[in-house]
């Protein structure tokens, strides 16, 4: 489109880590108007780039310029003033402070030395606008969901009025109607002259909003072309080169089990007064726009916040479980969202993470049992395929293989009924499809899955029945060929609500 | 440079040679510092800031302070002769009585941050200001003298020259070192002080574990209230004063997080040496007890910021 110069450039960048070479003479160009999605796989060396192109990090060799000019010392000061702002993935918001506040960090409009809240909240209302934020400006950013933080974070990065915006993964925490918002302010910035670089594990967001890719892989640049042309397929064959038919493992016939889990007016948070039920061997999911009380279910079954039930069976257990012991006894077991801060001790080693929920029953005469410990953590460790050294800190780990560690922690116990909060989150699409077939072969052995996500087309092809939560109660109940993309969305807009039948 | 390094990360050992290094020194420039008399004097005294630190070590292992520790020492030290009943030959039955009060204060610091949800230090403090209070109404300022044999045993026999106290500190960092390293509950402690929501979605109680570990944190500074208590025959309001702060600290040199989740008691026994070798040096050069806390100050500091910024990468 724009054969112009580029805004953003950085030409044969070298990045490397105490000793360990992350990139290794990499390319990248961003132009006015244009949208650029960086694909990689997770480890690829996307994040350094970013940190090299924002100024976070200094470049070991090469050259990074700003409009054709080479910069020597980038500083994250100085990328702000040359106009580059960046939306990360780890969410940087200070949660004791309001939205307004967040949003001006940095440049709060004066009065008499004192910060000018008026001005403010008139300088922040734009933005907020133009990303769909309408909660109250003063209203603290803890009090927000995830995915609304996501957009006070866009809203931040906007702010600034950047010439070149860098957007690290932002739908892994948006419901389908942020994305959308999100989707349309991308196309608005780019027509007016934005330079855009996108970074995401979806690919059909790639296809549909961008214009041009680069391929991270290993460190270096495998592709770097215009995306005219490409297909879903054709973009996954150059991130991996291999089909993604066999993304979603194959579905077998229906054939589930006894009843595992019912519930009959189930109160838990968000969550209120619904009829729930599942069966051994299905794999349920549960969608819904973010913070419909997607999470509070799954917590609630596991006795992790305070529920009711008029009924309730789980697990061949007449009552819910009181507290995280009593479902773990019963062999429940809860994979978070939030694997940095729920899922995982991320500062202590991976054996230590994989150990935890063990560490009862290994133990022998009140003593561990080390031997019998290192043989089960070598054990998960093989079964799914975590690489390296097991004493390292588990946060030195990817997010795909955190998640992992996350997930295997409880195949000791034996689970018979998993639940998972948006497994595939922020998780690279070879580490997805090793969680996809675990899950399917979780349920072929007869155990019951239940799946929250925030990813639509997970639940389309994955789940054998989807629950659509809708402000806490039941929106949609779907089944077999029920299930699409457009009945969940439909439902979870409160659309339509065919078979609102629990 | 590599052996340097692994130095800086790990803590007990830098401070244990740290310790080592300032005995040396001072042995070599002193006279009288290096002698064995002195030395063995320095050990009995850091065992009662060692084990009253063997409480706090796992108390802040788990992310939480216990407050209270100086005014658990002081209860025990002035209860335990008042309720040791005349007709025990032996003096045990005293000293059981005086540790499950001990016990049970701790528990009741559980049950407040566990059950009311106060943050311990908050709790703990709360605690220790109402044990304060109750003391001065019960012993009034007068000092109450031990005739507990076993107490005054534990204070002043040397079996095979080596104090009693010792003996009973060396117990208590092996029965320590055991729970943190090698039982199930010491992995539980550093996962709720690393990340206690985590911890709690992982399965482990939280609720359970604070209430065993301010029991624990109780129990063992009653221990060390009946040391001190052996040790100088007569308990008196504000006995335990000094070892509040000196437990923290003590666990601090040793190069455990204040944060909770990461450090060990192997840190510990050097730090508490470590603690009552700068107050003797400071003693004998006959320096003003100010350069003792101004000492304490730097080299808490010092120790934190060689090996935790290391640590942190």
């Amino acid at each position: 489109m724009t054969e112009q110069k580029p805004l953003l450039e950085a030409r044969r960048v070298f990045k490397g880590f105490f000793g360990n070479p992350v990139l290794k003479g990499v390319d990248i160009a961003l132009h006015p108007g244009r949208v650029h999605a960086l694909l990689g796989e997770n480890g690829a060396g996307k994040s350094t780039l970013i940190n090299l192109l924002s100024g976070a990090l200094q470049p070991d060799s090469g050259t990074i310029s700003v409009d054709g000019k080479p910069v020597g010392r980038f500083s994250p000061a100085g990328a702000r003033a040359a106009g580059i702002a960046v939306v990360q993935q780890e969410l940087s918001l200070t949660a004791d402070l309001s939205i307004a506040e967040n949003i001006g960090l940095g440049a709060f409009p004066r009065r008499f030395g004192l910060i000018d809240y008026r001005a403010l909240h008139r300088g922040v209302r734009d933005v907020c606008d133009m990303v769909g934020l309408t909660e109250p400006l003063d209203m603290p950013v803890a009090d927000l969901a995830l995915g609304r933080r996501q957009m006070v974070e866009i809203a931040k990065a906007l702010f600034r009025k950047p010439r070149v915006l860098i957007l690290d993964e932002p739908t892994s925490s948006l419901s389908a109607h942020e994305a959308g918002i999100l989707a349309r302010l991308i196309g608005t910035l780019r027509d007016r002259g934005t330079a855009l670089l996108y970074i995401s594990h979806r690919l059909n967001e790639v296809q549909a909003l961008c214009a041009h890719v680069t391929v991270l892989k290993d460190g270096g640049v495998t592709a770097d072309q215009s995306l005219a042309g490409i297909d879903g397929e054709g973009l996954v064959r150059l991130m991996v080169g291999r089909e993604t038919g066999d993304l979603f493992p194959p579905r077998p016939a229906a054939n589930p089990g006894a009843t595992r889990i019912s519930v009959e007016n189930f109160s838990a948070g968000l969550v209120r007064d619904i009829g729930f039920s599942a069966r051994a061997g299905e794999i349920v999911g549960i969608g819904g726009l973010v913070g419909q009380g997607q999470e509070d279910l799954l917590l609630g079954l596991y006795g992790a916040i305070p529920a009711k039930a008029s009924k309730a069976e789980v697990s061949g257990k007449g009552a819910l479980p009181a507290h995280v012991g009593e479902a773990n006894a019963a062999g429940i077991v809860y994979v978070p969202a939030d694997r940095k801060h729920e899922g995982l001790v991320l500062p202590h080693s991976i054996a230590s993470n994989l150990i935890l929920p063990s560490l009862g029953r290994l133990a022998r005469g009140g003593f561990r049992d080390r031997g019998a410990e290192a043989g089960l953590i070598a054990d998960l460790a093989r079964r799914l395929t975590i690489k390296g050294d097991v004493a390292r800190a588990v946060q030195a780990l990817s997010g795909g293989n955190q998640q992992k560690v996350a997930l295997a922690k409880w195949l000791p116990l034996d689970p018979s009924v998993l639940l998972l909060n948006d497994p595939t989150r922020g998780v690279d699409i070879e580490t997805k499809r090793e969680i996809y077939l675990m899950l399917r072969a979780f349920a072929a052995e007869g155990r019951l899955v239940i799946l929250a996500s925030s990813d639509t087309p997970e639940l389309v092809h994955l789940c054998d029945r989807v629950v659509v939560l809708r402000e806490g109660r039941v929106a949609a109940s779907l089944s077999g060929a029920a299930i699409s993309e457009e009945a969940i969305v439909g439902a979870a807009m409160g659309i339509n609500t065919q078979g609102a039948a629990a | 440079m590599n052996a340097v390094k692994s130095l800086f990360r790990n803590p007990p050992l830098l401070t244990f040679l740290l310790v080592a290094l300032v005995w040396l020194v001072a042995s070599l420039t002193l006279r009288g510092f290096g002698a064995y008399g002195h030395l063995r004097y320095l050990l009995e005294l850091a065992a009662v800031i060692g084990i009253a630190a063997a409480g706090q070590t796992l108390v802040i292992l788990m992310g939480g302070i216990d407050l209270s520790v100086g005014a658990v020492i002081t209860v025990t030290a002035i209860l335990l002769p008042l309720i040791s009943p005349a007709w025990d030959p032996t003096g045990l039955i005293g000293i059981v009585l005086a540790l499950s009060i001990a016990t049970g204060i701790g528990f009741l610091n559980g049950a407040g941050a566990a059950y009311l949800r106060v943050p311990p230090i908050i709790m703990t403090l709360a605690m220790a200001t109402f044990l304060q209070g109750l003391l001065v109404i019960v012993a009034g300022g007068s000092a109450v003298t031990v005739s507990n044999p076993a107490v005054i045993l534990l204070g002043q026999a040397r079996p095979l020259g080596i104090p009693a106290g010792v003996i009973l500190w060396l117990a208590v960092s092996a029965v320590v070192l055991l729970l943190i390293h090698r039982m199930p509950i010491g992995a539980r402690f550093l996962a709720l002080g690393a990340n206690p929501l985590a911890a709690r979605l992982s399965g482990v109680s939280v609720t359970r574990n604070t209430l065993i570990l301010y029991a624990l944190s109780g129990f063992f500074a009653g221990l060390a209230g009946i040391l001190v208590l052996g040790m100088n025959r007569q308990g008196y309001v504000g006995i335990g004063d000094p070892y509040l702060l000196t437990s923290i600290a003590a666990v601090v040199l040793g190069g455990t997080s204040i944060l909770g989740g990461r450090g060990t008691y192997a840190g510990t026994i050097p730090g508490a040496i470590l603690l009552v070798t700068t107050t003797a040096l400071i003693t004998v050069v006959n320096a003003s007890p100010g350069w003792r806390s101004i000492m304490f100050g730097t080299l808490i500091l010092a120790l934190l910021l060689i090996s935790g910024r290391e640590a942190r990468r």
